[in-house]
Protein backbone atom coordinates (compact mmCIF):
# COMPACT_ATOMS: atom_id res chain seq x y z
CA UNK A 1 0.00 0.00 0.00
CA UNK A 2 1.45 3.09 -1.19
CA UNK A 3 1.36 5.35 2.32
CA UNK A 4 1.42 8.92 1.17
CA UNK A 5 -0.91 8.42 -1.90
CA UNK A 6 -3.59 6.60 0.22
CA UNK A 7 -3.50 9.61 2.38
CA UNK A 8 -4.11 12.18 0.15
CA UNK A 9 -7.44 10.08 -1.49
CA UNK A 10 -8.80 10.00 2.19
CA UNK A 11 -8.43 13.35 3.19
CA UNK A 12 -10.58 14.01 0.11
CA UNK A 13 -13.50 11.60 0.22
CA UNK A 14 -16.05 11.74 2.49
CA UNK A 15 -15.88 8.66 4.36
CA UNK A 16 -12.72 6.41 3.78
CA UNK A 17 -11.14 3.61 4.99
CA UNK A 18 -8.04 1.70 4.60
CA UNK A 19 -7.36 -2.05 5.72
CA UNK A 20 -10.01 -1.38 8.49
CA UNK A 21 -10.23 -4.46 10.69
CA UNK A 22 -12.52 -5.60 13.70
CA UNK A 23 -11.84 -8.57 15.60
CA UNK A 24 -14.09 -9.58 18.80
CA UNK A 25 -13.26 -12.28 22.09
CA UNK A 26 -9.33 -11.17 21.81
CA UNK A 27 -9.04 -11.89 17.95
CA UNK A 28 -10.52 -15.28 17.95
CA UNK A 29 -13.56 -13.66 15.94
CA UNK A 30 -12.66 -12.18 13.03
CA UNK A 31 -15.78 -9.67 12.19
CA UNK A 32 -14.38 -7.22 9.98
CA UNK A 33 -11.25 -7.90 7.71
CA UNK A 34 -9.10 -5.42 5.36
CA UNK A 35 -11.78 -3.17 4.57
CA UNK A 36 -10.58 -0.99 1.66
CA UNK A 37 -12.99 2.08 -0.16
CA UNK A 38 -13.53 5.41 -0.54
CA UNK A 39 -17.20 7.12 -0.88
CA UNK A 40 -17.69 9.77 -3.26
CA UNK A 41 -19.57 12.78 -1.45
CA UNK A 42 -23.58 12.79 -1.86
CA UNK A 43 -23.56 8.99 -2.65
CA UNK A 44 -25.84 6.20 -1.72
CA UNK A 45 -23.62 3.18 -1.26
CA UNK A 46 -25.74 0.35 -0.04
CA UNK A 47 -24.06 -2.77 1.77
CA UNK A 48 -25.32 -6.23 1.51
CA UNK A 49 -24.23 -10.01 2.33
CA UNK A 50 -25.32 -12.54 4.70
CA UNK A 51 -25.81 -12.45 8.66
CA UNK A 52 -23.00 -12.10 10.15
CA UNK A 53 -20.66 -10.40 7.14
CA UNK A 54 -19.75 -7.43 9.38
CA UNK A 55 -22.18 -4.91 8.14
CA UNK A 56 -23.31 -3.68 11.41
CA UNK A 57 -19.90 -3.90 12.87
CA UNK A 58 -18.39 -1.83 10.18
CA UNK A 59 -21.01 0.64 10.46
CA UNK A 60 -20.07 1.24 14.36
CA UNK A 61 -16.77 1.51 13.46
CA UNK A 62 -17.63 4.38 11.05
CA UNK A 63 -19.91 5.98 13.85
CA UNK A 64 -17.22 5.61 15.88
CA UNK A 65 -19.30 3.71 18.60
CA UNK A 66 -16.72 0.43 18.79
CA UNK A 67 -12.76 1.04 18.31
CA UNK A 68 -11.42 -0.40 15.68
CA UNK A 69 -8.69 -3.26 16.26
CA UNK A 70 -6.19 -2.42 12.82
CA UNK A 71 -6.40 -0.21 9.79
CA UNK A 72 -7.90 3.36 9.40
CA UNK A 73 -11.21 5.19 9.01
CA UNK A 74 -11.86 8.89 8.67
CA UNK A 75 -14.89 11.08 7.65
CA UNK A 76 -14.17 13.90 6.23
CA UNK A 77 -10.40 13.64 6.26
CA UNK A 78 -10.32 13.40 10.23
CA UNK A 79 -9.45 9.91 11.85
CA UNK A 80 -12.64 8.59 13.68
CA UNK A 81 -12.19 8.60 17.68
CA UNK A 82 -15.31 8.45 18.64
CA UNK A 83 -18.79 9.45 18.09
CA UNK A 84 -19.26 12.37 15.74
CA UNK A 85 -21.55 15.00 15.26
CA UNK A 86 -20.91 14.73 11.39
CA UNK A 87 -22.29 11.00 11.36
CA UNK A 88 -25.16 9.68 12.21
CA UNK A 89 -26.73 6.70 12.50
CA UNK A 90 -30.51 5.15 12.29
CA UNK A 91 -31.21 1.31 13.36
CA UNK A 92 -33.01 -1.64 12.52
CA UNK A 93 -35.40 -0.67 15.87
CA UNK A 94 -36.68 2.76 15.95
CA UNK A 95 -35.45 3.24 19.06
CA UNK A 96 -37.56 5.93 20.01
CA UNK A 97 -38.11 7.16 23.71
CA UNK A 98 -41.71 6.52 24.86
CA UNK A 99 -42.11 9.66 27.42
CA UNK A 100 -41.34 11.48 24.66
CA UNK A 101 -43.60 12.82 21.56
CA UNK A 102 -42.79 12.53 17.70
CA UNK A 103 -41.46 16.01 17.84
CA UNK A 104 -39.46 15.57 21.61
CA UNK A 105 -38.04 12.38 20.00
CA UNK A 106 -36.66 14.59 16.98
CA UNK A 107 -35.19 17.21 19.13
CA UNK A 108 -32.99 14.71 20.68
CA UNK A 109 -30.17 15.00 19.18
CA UNK A 110 -29.93 18.91 19.24
CA UNK A 111 -31.37 18.63 23.29
CA UNK A 112 -27.75 16.57 23.38
CA UNK A 113 -25.34 19.70 21.85
CA UNK A 114 -27.24 22.81 23.02
CA UNK A 115 -30.60 24.30 24.57
CA UNK A 116 -33.68 24.20 21.94
CA UNK A 117 -34.67 27.16 19.84
CA UNK A 118 -37.99 27.87 18.65
CA UNK A 119 -36.00 27.23 15.63
CA UNK A 120 -35.32 24.01 16.19
CA UNK A 121 -38.55 22.81 16.74
CA UNK A 122 -39.98 24.43 13.87
CA UNK A 123 -37.16 22.50 11.87
CA UNK A 124 -38.02 19.61 13.66
CA UNK A 125 -41.78 19.83 12.76
CA UNK A 126 -40.32 20.39 9.04
CA UNK A 127 -38.62 16.98 9.21
CA UNK A 128 -41.83 15.48 10.45
CA UNK A 129 -43.65 17.11 7.28
CA UNK A 130 -40.71 15.79 4.98
CA UNK A 131 -41.55 11.98 6.14
CA UNK A 132 -45.02 12.40 6.23
CA UNK A 133 -46.24 12.79 9.59
CA UNK A 134 -47.42 16.48 9.73
CA UNK A 135 -50.33 15.14 11.34
CA UNK A 136 -48.86 13.06 14.69
CA UNK A 137 -46.25 15.95 15.51
CA UNK A 138 -47.14 15.05 19.56
CA UNK A 139 -48.54 11.59 18.98
CA UNK A 140 -46.20 9.14 21.68
CA UNK A 141 -44.03 6.17 19.97
CA UNK A 142 -46.84 3.33 20.90
CA UNK A 143 -49.76 5.40 19.12
CA UNK A 144 -47.73 5.21 16.04
CA UNK A 145 -47.36 2.01 13.99
CA UNK A 146 -43.59 0.51 12.76
CA UNK A 147 -43.52 2.18 9.71
CA UNK A 148 -44.44 5.51 11.29
CA UNK A 149 -42.21 4.78 14.02
CA UNK A 150 -39.37 4.45 11.71
CA UNK A 151 -40.34 7.67 10.14
CA UNK A 152 -40.17 9.27 13.21
CA UNK A 153 -36.33 7.65 13.62
CA UNK A 154 -35.45 9.00 10.40
CA UNK A 155 -36.81 12.66 10.85
CA UNK A 156 -34.57 12.33 14.11
CA UNK A 157 -31.79 11.11 11.89
CA UNK A 158 -31.67 14.11 9.63
CA UNK A 159 -32.25 16.64 12.50
CA UNK A 160 -28.75 15.46 13.99
CA UNK A 161 -27.51 17.78 10.69
CA UNK A 162 -25.06 15.09 9.66
CA UNK A 163 -24.22 14.56 6.37
CA UNK A 164 -23.15 10.77 6.83
CA UNK A 165 -26.13 8.79 6.92
CA UNK A 166 -25.60 5.15 8.02
CA UNK A 167 -28.59 2.98 7.75
CA UNK A 168 -28.14 -0.55 9.61
CA UNK A 169 -31.30 -2.34 7.86
CA UNK A 170 -34.09 0.65 9.02
CA UNK A 171 -36.77 -1.02 7.28
CA UNK A 172 -35.73 -4.45 7.95
CA UNK A 173 -38.58 -4.81 10.79
CA UNK A 174 -41.44 -3.73 8.69
CA UNK A 175 -43.70 -5.77 6.46
CA UNK A 176 -42.89 -5.67 2.23
CA UNK A 177 -45.47 -2.90 1.31
CA UNK A 178 -44.56 -0.21 3.90
CA UNK A 179 -40.35 -1.32 3.21
CA UNK A 180 -40.25 -0.52 -0.32
CA UNK A 181 -42.95 2.91 0.32
CA UNK A 182 -40.31 3.94 2.88
CA UNK A 183 -37.42 3.27 0.63
CA UNK A 184 -38.43 5.35 -2.47
CA UNK A 185 -39.24 7.91 0.29
CA UNK A 186 -35.61 7.41 1.68
CA UNK A 187 -33.88 8.08 -1.71
CA UNK A 188 -35.97 10.88 -2.48
CA UNK A 189 -35.41 12.92 1.48
CA UNK A 190 -31.18 12.41 1.07
CA UNK A 191 -31.24 13.07 -2.37
CA UNK A 192 -33.01 16.47 -1.25
CA UNK A 193 -30.59 16.56 1.89
CA UNK A 194 -27.24 15.80 -0.35
CA UNK A 195 -26.33 13.51 2.21
CA UNK A 196 -23.87 10.93 1.93
CA UNK A 197 -25.71 7.15 2.90
CA UNK A 198 -24.57 3.62 3.63
CA UNK A 199 -27.78 1.45 3.56
CA UNK A 200 -27.05 -2.00 4.67
CA UNK A 201 -29.97 -4.81 3.93
CA UNK A 202 -30.15 -8.11 3.71
CA UNK A 203 -32.17 -7.42 0.10
CA UNK A 204 -30.38 -7.83 -3.22
CA UNK A 205 -32.70 -5.95 -5.12
CA UNK A 206 -33.41 -3.24 -2.66
CA UNK A 207 -29.33 -2.30 -2.17
CA UNK A 208 -29.02 -2.34 -6.64
CA UNK A 209 -32.42 0.07 -6.44
CA UNK A 210 -31.39 2.32 -4.01
CA UNK A 211 -27.62 2.56 -4.70
CA UNK A 212 -25.05 4.17 -6.57
CA UNK A 213 -22.70 1.48 -6.07
CA UNK A 214 -23.15 -1.61 -4.08
CA UNK A 215 -20.63 -3.42 -1.27
CA UNK A 216 -20.93 -7.26 -1.82
CA UNK A 217 -19.74 -8.19 1.77
CA UNK A 218 -19.18 -12.12 3.20
CA UNK A 219 -18.81 -13.58 5.94
CA UNK A 220 -15.60 -15.88 7.93
CA UNK A 221 -13.86 -13.66 7.72
CA UNK A 222 -16.46 -10.53 7.38
CA UNK A 223 -14.73 -8.56 3.91
CA UNK A 224 -15.54 -6.63 1.07
CA UNK A 225 -15.66 -9.17 -1.42
CA UNK A 226 -16.71 -6.57 -4.54
CA UNK A 227 -17.81 -3.49 -5.56
CA UNK A 228 -20.16 -3.24 -7.83
CA UNK A 229 -21.55 0.35 -9.73
CA UNK A 230 -25.02 0.94 -10.68
CA UNK A 231 -25.51 3.13 -13.49
CA UNK A 232 -28.97 3.70 -13.77
CA UNK A 233 -30.20 7.42 -13.46
CA UNK A 234 -32.50 9.33 -11.23
CA UNK A 235 -35.47 9.30 -10.28
CA UNK A 236 -36.08 5.09 -10.36
CA UNK A 237 -39.12 3.66 -11.16
CA UNK A 238 -40.23 1.10 -9.26
CA UNK A 239 -40.31 -1.09 -12.71
CA UNK A 240 -36.69 -0.89 -13.23
CA UNK A 241 -36.77 -3.95 -10.90
CA UNK A 242 -38.21 -5.96 -13.69
CA UNK A 243 -35.35 -4.49 -16.54
CA UNK A 244 -32.94 -7.02 -17.60
CA UNK A 245 -30.36 -4.54 -17.40
CA UNK A 246 -31.29 -4.61 -13.79
CA UNK A 247 -31.64 -8.26 -13.30
CA UNK A 248 -28.00 -8.56 -14.52
CA UNK A 249 -26.83 -6.78 -12.19
CA UNK A 250 -28.27 -9.39 -9.60
CA UNK A 251 -26.60 -12.03 -10.95
CA UNK A 252 -23.90 -10.33 -10.78
CA UNK A 253 -24.57 -9.41 -6.43
CA UNK A 254 -25.12 -13.50 -6.69
CA UNK A 255 -22.62 -14.74 -8.06
CA UNK A 256 -20.12 -12.90 -5.79
CA UNK A 257 -22.22 -13.78 -2.66
CA UNK A 258 -21.89 -17.42 -3.87
CA UNK A 259 -24.45 -20.38 -3.12
CA UNK A 260 -25.47 -19.51 0.28
CA UNK A 261 -27.16 -16.62 -0.57
CA UNK B 1 -35.28 -9.37 40.24
CA UNK B 2 -37.99 -6.77 40.33
CA UNK B 3 -40.58 -6.79 43.07
CA UNK B 4 -42.87 -5.47 39.99
CA UNK B 5 -43.08 -5.14 36.17
CA UNK B 6 -44.40 -1.70 36.63
CA UNK B 7 -45.40 -2.29 32.85
CA UNK B 8 -48.93 -3.57 33.26
CA UNK B 9 -51.82 -1.20 33.03
CA UNK B 10 -52.79 -0.83 36.81
CA UNK B 11 -55.82 -2.58 37.52
CA UNK B 12 -58.57 -0.57 38.28
CA UNK B 13 -61.48 -1.54 41.13
CA UNK B 14 -64.70 0.14 41.93
CA UNK B 15 -65.19 3.66 40.79
CA UNK B 16 -64.95 3.35 37.22
CA UNK B 17 -67.13 0.12 36.62
CA UNK B 18 -70.19 0.33 34.70
CA UNK B 19 -73.92 1.71 36.60
CA UNK B 20 -75.39 -1.84 36.78
CA UNK B 21 -72.07 -4.17 37.80
CA UNK B 22 -72.06 -0.97 40.66
CA UNK B 23 -75.60 -1.47 41.13
CA UNK B 24 -74.92 -5.44 41.44
CA UNK B 25 -72.25 -5.30 44.14
CA UNK B 26 -74.05 -2.46 46.53
CA UNK B 27 -76.37 -5.49 46.24
CA UNK B 28 -74.42 -8.54 46.88
CA UNK B 29 -73.08 -5.98 50.09
CA UNK B 30 -75.89 -5.56 51.24
CA UNK B 31 -77.42 -9.13 51.38
CA UNK B 32 -73.98 -9.95 52.99
CA UNK B 33 -73.85 -7.40 55.87
CA UNK B 34 -77.31 -7.90 56.53
CA UNK B 35 -77.30 -11.54 57.11
CA UNK B 36 -74.43 -11.16 59.03
CA UNK B 37 -76.46 -8.48 61.05
CA UNK B 38 -79.24 -11.47 60.82
CA UNK B 39 -76.55 -14.19 61.85
CA UNK B 40 -75.75 -12.06 64.77
CA UNK B 41 -79.23 -11.66 66.25
CA UNK B 42 -80.04 -14.43 65.84
CA UNK B 43 -77.31 -16.05 67.53
CA UNK B 44 -75.40 -18.19 64.59
CA UNK B 45 -72.52 -16.30 64.97
CA UNK B 46 -71.30 -15.45 68.60
CA UNK B 47 -71.55 -11.62 69.42
CA UNK B 48 -68.71 -11.57 71.24
CA UNK B 49 -66.19 -12.35 68.04
CA UNK B 50 -68.27 -11.29 65.47
CA UNK B 51 -70.31 -8.02 66.77
CA UNK B 52 -73.32 -6.79 64.81
CA UNK B 53 -72.72 -4.17 61.86
CA UNK B 54 -75.06 -2.25 63.32
CA UNK B 55 -72.96 -1.97 66.56
CA UNK B 56 -70.17 -1.62 64.65
CA UNK B 57 -71.60 1.62 62.66
CA UNK B 58 -72.45 2.69 66.78
CA UNK B 59 -68.59 2.49 67.18
CA UNK B 60 -68.00 4.53 64.18
CA UNK B 61 -69.84 7.24 65.25
CA UNK B 62 -68.47 6.59 69.20
CA UNK B 63 -64.75 6.88 68.34
CA UNK B 64 -65.45 9.49 65.47
CA UNK B 65 -67.64 11.89 66.91
CA UNK B 66 -68.83 11.02 70.37
CA UNK B 67 -65.05 10.35 71.80
CA UNK B 68 -62.97 11.48 69.51
CA UNK B 69 -60.65 9.42 70.71
CA UNK B 70 -59.49 7.84 67.76
CA UNK B 71 -58.11 11.14 65.81
CA UNK B 72 -55.07 11.66 68.19
CA UNK B 73 -54.02 7.56 67.37
CA UNK B 74 -54.70 7.80 63.59
CA UNK B 75 -52.74 10.75 63.35
CA UNK B 76 -50.00 9.20 65.25
CA UNK B 77 -50.07 6.29 62.83
CA UNK B 78 -50.10 8.30 59.62
CA UNK B 79 -46.94 10.34 60.77
CA UNK B 80 -45.69 7.12 61.53
CA UNK B 81 -46.28 5.99 58.12
CA UNK B 82 -45.37 9.09 56.65
CA UNK B 83 -42.03 9.64 58.08
CA UNK B 84 -40.98 6.17 57.64
CA UNK B 85 -42.15 5.47 53.87
CA UNK B 86 -40.53 9.04 52.78
CA UNK B 87 -37.20 8.27 54.81
CA UNK B 88 -37.18 4.49 53.66
CA UNK B 89 -38.15 4.99 50.40
CA UNK B 90 -35.49 8.11 49.76
CA UNK B 91 -33.22 5.36 51.12
CA UNK B 92 -34.34 2.99 49.36
CA UNK B 93 -34.27 4.57 45.48
CA UNK B 94 -30.72 6.55 46.32
CA UNK B 95 -28.91 3.01 47.27
CA UNK B 96 -30.64 1.75 44.42
CA UNK B 97 -29.66 4.28 42.42
CA UNK B 98 -25.71 4.21 43.43
CA UNK B 99 -25.61 0.42 43.45
CA UNK B 100 -27.32 0.31 39.47
CA UNK B 101 -24.16 2.85 38.11
CA UNK B 102 -21.87 1.34 39.78
CA UNK B 103 -20.88 -2.57 38.45
CA UNK B 104 -18.05 -3.35 40.79
CA UNK B 105 -20.40 -2.78 43.83
CA UNK B 106 -23.01 -4.38 42.47
CA UNK B 107 -21.47 -7.65 42.57
CA UNK B 108 -20.38 -7.22 46.12
CA UNK B 109 -23.55 -6.45 47.28
CA UNK B 110 -26.06 -8.63 45.51
CA UNK B 111 -25.21 -11.38 48.11
CA UNK B 112 -26.37 -9.21 50.84
CA UNK B 113 -29.49 -8.47 48.43
CA UNK B 114 -30.36 -11.86 48.03
CA UNK B 115 -29.84 -12.43 52.27
CA UNK B 116 -31.55 -9.81 52.60
CA UNK B 117 -34.85 -10.48 50.35
CA UNK B 118 -34.67 -14.09 52.06
CA UNK B 119 -35.29 -12.69 55.84
CA UNK B 120 -38.56 -11.28 56.84
CA UNK B 121 -37.78 -8.05 57.64
CA UNK B 122 -40.38 -7.62 60.48
CA UNK B 123 -38.18 -10.33 62.29
CA UNK B 124 -35.84 -7.70 63.00
CA UNK B 125 -38.31 -5.61 64.46
CA UNK B 126 -37.21 -6.67 68.13
CA UNK B 127 -33.77 -5.56 67.44
CA UNK B 128 -34.36 -2.61 66.46
CA UNK B 129 -36.45 -1.63 69.83
CA UNK B 130 -33.98 -3.00 71.99
CA UNK B 131 -31.23 -0.91 70.04
CA UNK B 132 -33.11 2.18 69.79
CA UNK B 133 -35.76 2.01 72.58
CA UNK B 134 -39.22 2.75 72.86
CA UNK B 135 -40.88 5.45 71.28
CA UNK B 136 -41.38 7.19 67.71
CA UNK B 137 -37.33 6.62 66.06
CA UNK B 138 -37.26 2.74 66.80
CA UNK B 139 -41.21 2.49 64.90
CA UNK B 140 -39.85 4.83 61.83
CA UNK B 141 -36.89 2.59 61.88
CA UNK B 142 -38.78 -0.92 61.62
CA UNK B 143 -40.97 1.17 58.65
CA UNK B 144 -38.08 2.19 56.90
CA UNK B 145 -36.76 -1.42 57.16
CA UNK B 146 -40.07 -2.62 55.67
CA UNK B 147 -40.81 -0.35 52.65
CA UNK B 148 -36.49 -0.05 51.76
CA UNK B 149 -36.99 -2.75 49.65
CA UNK B 150 -39.14 -2.54 47.15
CA UNK B 151 -37.99 0.78 45.99
CA UNK B 152 -34.33 -0.19 46.42
CA UNK B 153 -34.46 -3.09 44.05
CA UNK B 154 -36.75 -1.87 41.92
CA UNK B 155 -34.84 1.24 41.55
CA UNK B 156 -31.70 -0.84 41.14
CA UNK B 157 -33.38 -3.13 38.33
CA UNK B 158 -34.41 -0.26 36.50
CA UNK B 159 -31.42 1.24 36.38
CA UNK B 160 -29.57 -1.83 35.43
CA UNK B 161 -31.89 -3.05 32.39
CA UNK B 162 -31.80 0.36 30.77
CA UNK B 163 -32.51 -0.35 27.18
CA UNK B 164 -28.85 -1.41 25.12
CA UNK B 165 -30.96 -0.19 22.18
CA UNK B 166 -31.54 3.55 23.56
CA UNK B 167 -27.83 3.03 25.38
CA UNK B 168 -26.47 2.69 21.92
CA UNK B 169 -28.74 5.45 20.74
CA UNK B 170 -27.50 7.99 22.65
CA UNK B 171 -24.09 7.19 22.65
CA UNK B 172 -24.05 7.17 19.05
CA UNK B 173 -25.29 11.00 19.43
CA UNK B 174 -22.23 11.47 21.57
CA UNK B 175 -24.33 12.09 25.12
CA UNK B 176 -22.94 12.70 27.94
CA UNK B 177 -23.13 10.59 31.60
CA UNK B 178 -25.33 13.49 33.28
CA UNK B 179 -27.45 13.10 29.99
CA UNK B 180 -28.13 9.54 30.17
CA UNK B 181 -29.22 9.41 33.35
CA UNK B 182 -31.15 12.62 32.90
CA UNK B 183 -32.68 11.84 29.59
CA UNK B 184 -32.82 8.21 29.44
CA UNK B 185 -32.16 6.04 32.46
CA UNK B 186 -34.54 8.09 35.15
CA UNK B 187 -37.07 7.96 33.02
CA UNK B 188 -37.50 4.85 31.36
CA UNK B 189 -36.61 3.46 35.12
CA UNK B 190 -39.69 5.45 36.49
CA UNK B 191 -42.21 3.17 36.11
CA UNK B 192 -40.40 0.42 37.87
CA UNK B 193 -39.36 2.83 40.91
CA UNK B 194 -43.54 3.91 40.73
CA UNK B 195 -44.10 0.03 41.28
CA UNK B 196 -41.94 -0.08 43.87
CA UNK B 197 -43.00 2.88 45.61
CA UNK B 198 -46.32 1.36 45.94
CA UNK B 199 -45.41 -1.74 47.51
CA UNK B 200 -43.46 -0.07 49.59
CA UNK B 201 -46.43 2.59 51.03
CA UNK B 202 -48.84 -0.70 51.56
CA UNK B 203 -45.47 -2.28 53.21
CA UNK B 204 -45.55 1.19 55.34
CA UNK B 205 -48.84 0.46 57.13
CA UNK B 206 -48.36 -2.78 57.83
CA UNK B 207 -44.95 -2.10 59.26
CA UNK B 208 -46.65 0.77 61.44
CA UNK B 209 -49.31 -1.65 62.92
CA UNK B 210 -46.26 -4.25 64.02
CA UNK B 211 -44.37 -1.53 65.74
CA UNK B 212 -47.65 -0.17 67.28
CA UNK B 213 -48.37 -3.76 68.36
CA UNK B 214 -45.61 -3.94 69.94
CA UNK B 215 -44.91 -1.06 71.90
CA UNK B 216 -48.47 -0.13 72.66
CA UNK B 217 -48.46 3.57 73.09
CA UNK B 218 -50.55 4.83 70.78
CA UNK B 219 -51.83 4.76 66.95
CA UNK B 220 -54.24 2.52 65.68
CA UNK B 221 -52.43 -0.60 65.93
CA UNK B 222 -52.42 -0.47 69.81
CA UNK B 223 -56.01 0.95 69.83
CA UNK B 224 -56.94 -2.33 68.17
CA UNK B 225 -55.03 -4.05 70.90
CA UNK B 226 -56.61 -2.61 73.86
CA UNK B 227 -60.25 -3.02 72.35
CA UNK B 228 -59.69 -6.52 71.65
CA UNK B 229 -58.35 -7.11 75.21
CA UNK B 230 -61.62 -5.22 76.73
CA UNK B 231 -63.82 -7.53 74.37
CA UNK B 232 -64.73 -4.10 72.74
CA UNK B 233 -65.06 -6.05 69.34
CA UNK B 234 -67.56 -3.79 67.79
CA UNK B 235 -64.57 -0.82 68.25
CA UNK B 236 -62.07 -3.04 67.05
CA UNK B 237 -63.61 -3.61 64.11
CA UNK B 238 -64.43 0.03 62.93
CA UNK B 239 -60.58 0.84 63.77
CA UNK B 240 -60.12 -2.35 61.08
CA UNK B 241 -62.38 -0.97 58.60
CA UNK B 242 -60.79 2.51 58.88
CA UNK B 243 -57.66 0.85 58.13
CA UNK B 244 -59.47 -0.32 54.95
CA UNK B 245 -60.26 2.88 53.88
CA UNK B 246 -56.95 4.24 54.40
CA UNK B 247 -55.58 1.36 52.48
CA UNK B 248 -57.43 1.67 49.53
CA UNK B 249 -57.38 5.33 49.65
CA UNK B 250 -53.40 4.87 49.65
CA UNK B 251 -54.03 2.44 46.63
CA UNK B 252 -55.99 5.02 44.50
CA UNK B 253 -53.71 8.14 45.84
CA UNK B 254 -50.76 6.36 44.09
CA UNK B 255 -52.39 4.49 41.39
CA UNK B 256 -53.41 8.62 40.46
CA UNK B 257 -50.00 9.70 40.94
CA UNK B 258 -48.26 7.11 39.15
CA UNK B 259 -50.44 7.98 36.23
CA UNK B 260 -49.62 11.40 36.30
CA UNK B 261 -45.58 10.73 36.26
CA UNK B 262 -45.68 7.64 33.99
CA UNK B 263 -48.36 9.22 32.25
CA UNK B 264 -46.76 7.54 28.48
CA UNK B 265 -48.62 3.49 29.88
CA UNK B 266 -52.26 5.36 29.37
CA UNK B 267 -53.66 6.03 26.26
CA UNK B 268 -55.87 8.37 28.83
CA UNK B 269 -52.27 9.95 29.85
CA UNK B 270 -50.59 10.23 26.62
CA UNK B 271 -53.83 12.09 25.16
CA UNK B 272 -54.01 14.50 28.34
CA UNK B 273 -50.42 15.55 27.81
CA UNK B 274 -50.17 15.25 24.17
CA UNK B 275 -52.60 17.89 24.23
CA UNK B 276 -51.00 19.77 26.56
CA UNK B 277 -47.76 20.03 25.09
CA UNK B 278 -49.50 20.47 21.29
CA UNK B 279 -51.14 23.49 22.95
CA UNK B 280 -48.11 25.13 24.19
CA UNK B 281 -46.07 24.67 21.18
CA UNK B 282 -49.03 26.21 18.80
CA UNK B 283 -49.16 28.89 21.88
CA UNK B 284 -45.37 29.60 20.66
CA UNK B 285 -45.38 29.27 17.37
CA UNK B 286 -48.69 31.49 16.64
N1 LIG C 1 -19.96 -7.36 20.51
C1 LIG C 1 -19.58 -8.50 19.89
N2 LIG C 1 -18.92 -9.46 20.55
C2 LIG C 1 -18.53 -10.59 19.93
N3 LIG C 1 -18.76 -10.87 18.64
C3 LIG C 1 -19.42 -9.96 17.92
C4 LIG C 1 -19.88 -8.73 18.50
N4 LIG C 1 -20.50 -8.02 17.53
C5 LIG C 1 -20.44 -8.75 16.41
N5 LIG C 1 -19.81 -9.93 16.64
C6 LIG C 1 -19.53 -10.97 15.64
O1 LIG C 1 -18.98 -10.36 14.52
C7 LIG C 1 -19.51 -10.93 13.33
C8 LIG C 1 -20.11 -9.85 12.47
O2 LIG C 1 -21.25 -9.30 13.16
P1 LIG C 1 -22.16 -8.15 12.55
O3 LIG C 1 -23.18 -7.84 13.57
O4 LIG C 1 -21.30 -7.06 12.07
O5 LIG C 1 -22.83 -8.90 11.32
P2 LIG C 1 -23.97 -8.38 10.35
O6 LIG C 1 -23.44 -8.49 8.98
O7 LIG C 1 -24.46 -7.06 10.79
O8 LIG C 1 -25.08 -9.47 10.55
P3 LIG C 1 -26.67 -9.30 10.50
O9 LIG C 1 -27.04 -9.27 9.07
O10 LIG C 1 -27.17 -10.54 11.17
O11 LIG C 1 -27.02 -8.06 11.24
C9 LIG C 1 -20.50 -11.99 13.75
O12 LIG C 1 -19.85 -13.25 13.70
C10 LIG C 1 -20.81 -11.62 15.16
O13 LIG C 1 -21.11 -12.76 15.91
MG1 LIG D 1 -26.33 -6.31 11.59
Amino acid sequence: MDGTGDAQQMSNSVLGARSLGKTFANGSVVALEGATFDIRPGSFVSLVGPSGCGKSTLLRLIAGLIERTSGQVSVHGTDVSGPRTDVAMMFQKATLLDWRTAIENVLLPTEMARSVTKDDQKHAAELLKLVGLEEFLFAFPSQLSGGMQQRVALARLLQTGADVLLLDEPFGALDEFTRERLNVELMRIVGEVKATTLFVTHNIAEAIFLADQVFVMTPRPGRIAATIDVPFERPRPLSLQTSPEFNTLVAEVRDVLGDDH
Amino acid sequence: MAVSDGISPPRRIGLTMPRRRLLTHAVIFLVLVGLWEIGSRAGWLDPLFYPRPSNILRSFWLIYVQNGNVWFHLYATLGLVFAGFVAGSILGVGLGALVGFQPLVRRFIKPYVIVLEATPRIAVAPLLIAALGFGAPSKIAIIMLVCFFAPFINTLSGVVNVSEDRLELFNSLGAGKMQVLRKLVLPEALPVIMAGERLALTAALSGALVAEFIQRDQGIGSLILIYTRNLNMASAFACIFTLTIIGFLIFRGMEWIDNRIAFWNTEAGMARVGTKRALAFRGAHG
